[in-house]
């Protein structure tokens, strides 16, 4: 997956438009970043790139980098 | 001998908390959204002194209205439920009192959520299969709603009151209707979802504080606590594991299952799995719209809601699947016949 087609996922999880996201972002400074938010992304994580993402690890993550974190090496240019 | 299900009906309380309502209070969700994030849009409320007992006994009493048997047939009443009416009577047996059942005729409650159908059919199967009863009234009803503080977002938009009585009965046939069943148990998931007052471990708390969450939630000991993350992650990875066990155990390919019917958390958990598995759509049924989660009820209020769309015919090959707090889950194939 591409940095741009992750960051499309986030954007389609927190109802922006297209190209929003530059990857700089805070996490609450994007929108409802909830349970349900959370949930999708973890959806978006297993259904998109396989991956299983741990409620700890997310509940950690404050920024659209630190999700980034979460895949590494399976997020490239 | 073999048990099979003859008949479902089922019943909610009056009054419907709509997405509208939600978003008046809660004002950073509109009534779109929280319909986009959820696939609810709304969801029935029990009254304050209306109990899961009284769900239970309105849909077994609808039942018997659409005439399958006589009350006087039953021989077990099975009650789930984790909202009864006491510790002590059995809540099934109060039921059967309301129901006028014969007194020839056994009850228990047993106390599991989204599984329950699932553990309820199980237990209705091995009992006509043993020959220890012919006609089996499988009644499935929780009142979440009461366990749920008003300014916890994460679970009052997805849990809705609900009751379902299911007719499970005996008839003579050479193949297995309902089976074979997978059963799974994981209690290192228990703190994920419970009510961690009121028992016997540790008694309600009078005057509890409220303690928001990093999310805004607000509940008190005394109420529901659920983990949707550690809850969706479980889920993942148990229901497509139960579904291949399934499958593996009835020598059968997903390809030949013609209806699945899973319990109904909330429309991205189902559509997640729906996708993850390879179900087309028209094989996979969502009914949670209007309803919401409601726990046991779930599964066999959207077995009737397919039966009523016509999307359930005589003679389908069915997966259910149900999963839940518990952990607790189970899957098992039934054949539908009419």
């Amino acid at each position: 997956m591409t940095y741009r087609e992750f960051y499309a996922a986030l954007e389609l999880i927190f109802q922006l438009k297209p190209n929003t996201i530059q990857g700089t972002e805070a996490l609450d400074d994007l929108g409802e970043w909830d349970s349900l938010a959370k949930i999708s992304f973890i959806a978006m994580a297993d259904a998109e790139l396989g991956a299983a993402v741990s409620a700890k690890a997310l509940l950690a993550c404050k920024t659209v980098q630190h999700l980034v974190k979460l895949f590494d090496g399976l997020i490239t240019q | 001998m073999k048990a099979l299900i003859e008949a479902i009906e089922f019943y909610f309380p009056e009054n419907a908390l709509g997405n509208e309502a939600l978003a008046q209070e809660w004002t950073s969700l509109s009534a779109d959204q929280i319909f986009e994030r959820t696939g609810i849009r709304e969801r029935r409320v029990a009254a304050p002194d209306e109990c899961a007992s009284d769900l239970g006994v309105a849909s077994a009493e609808r039942l018997f209205e659409s005439g399958p048997c006589n009350r006087e047939s039953i021989d077990f009443l099975l009650f789930c439920t984790q909202s009864p009416d006491f510790f002590i009577p059995t809540t099934a047996c109060l039921m059967h009192e309301r129901l006028a059942l014969p007194t020839s005729c056994g009850a228990l409650d047993f106390n599991l959520g989204c599984s329950g159908y699932i553990y309820g059919l199980s237990l209705a199967k091995a009992l006509i299969e043993s020959g220890q009863a012919q006609k089996v009234l499988l009644v499935t009803a929780d009142t979440y709603s009461k366990f749920i503080h008003p300014r916890d977002k994460s679970v009052r938009a997805l849990f809705g009151d609900a009751g379902a009585a299911t007719l499970v009965t005996g008839i003579e046939a050479d193949e297995s209707l309902i089976g074979p069943v997978v059963l799974g148990t994981d209690g290192q998931g228990a703190e994920n979802f419970i009510v961690p007052t009121g028992g016997m471990r540790r008694a309600t708390v009078p005057d509890a504080h409220v303690v928001a969450d990093a999310d805004g939630n607000c509940r008190t000991v005394n109420n529901l606590f659920m983990d949707g993350l550690e809850m969706f992650n479980f889920t993942i990875r148990v229901v497509p594991q139960t579904v291949r066990t399934l499958l593996s155990k009835a020598g059968k390919s997903m390809e030949e299952i013609d209806l699945f019917v899973f319990h109904q958390p909330n429309a991205v958990s189902l559509e997640h799995l729906r996708k993850k598995l390879g179900i087309p759509g028209e094989k996979f049924v969502v009914a949670l719209e209007h309803y919401g989660n409601t726990v046991s009820a779930s599964i066999p209020i959207a077995l009737k809601n397919a039966l009523t769309k016509g999307r359930l015919r005589s003679g389908n090959l069915v997966m259910l699947v149900g999963f839940g707090v518990g952990y607790s889950w189970g899957g098992l194939l039934l054949k539908w016949l009419t």
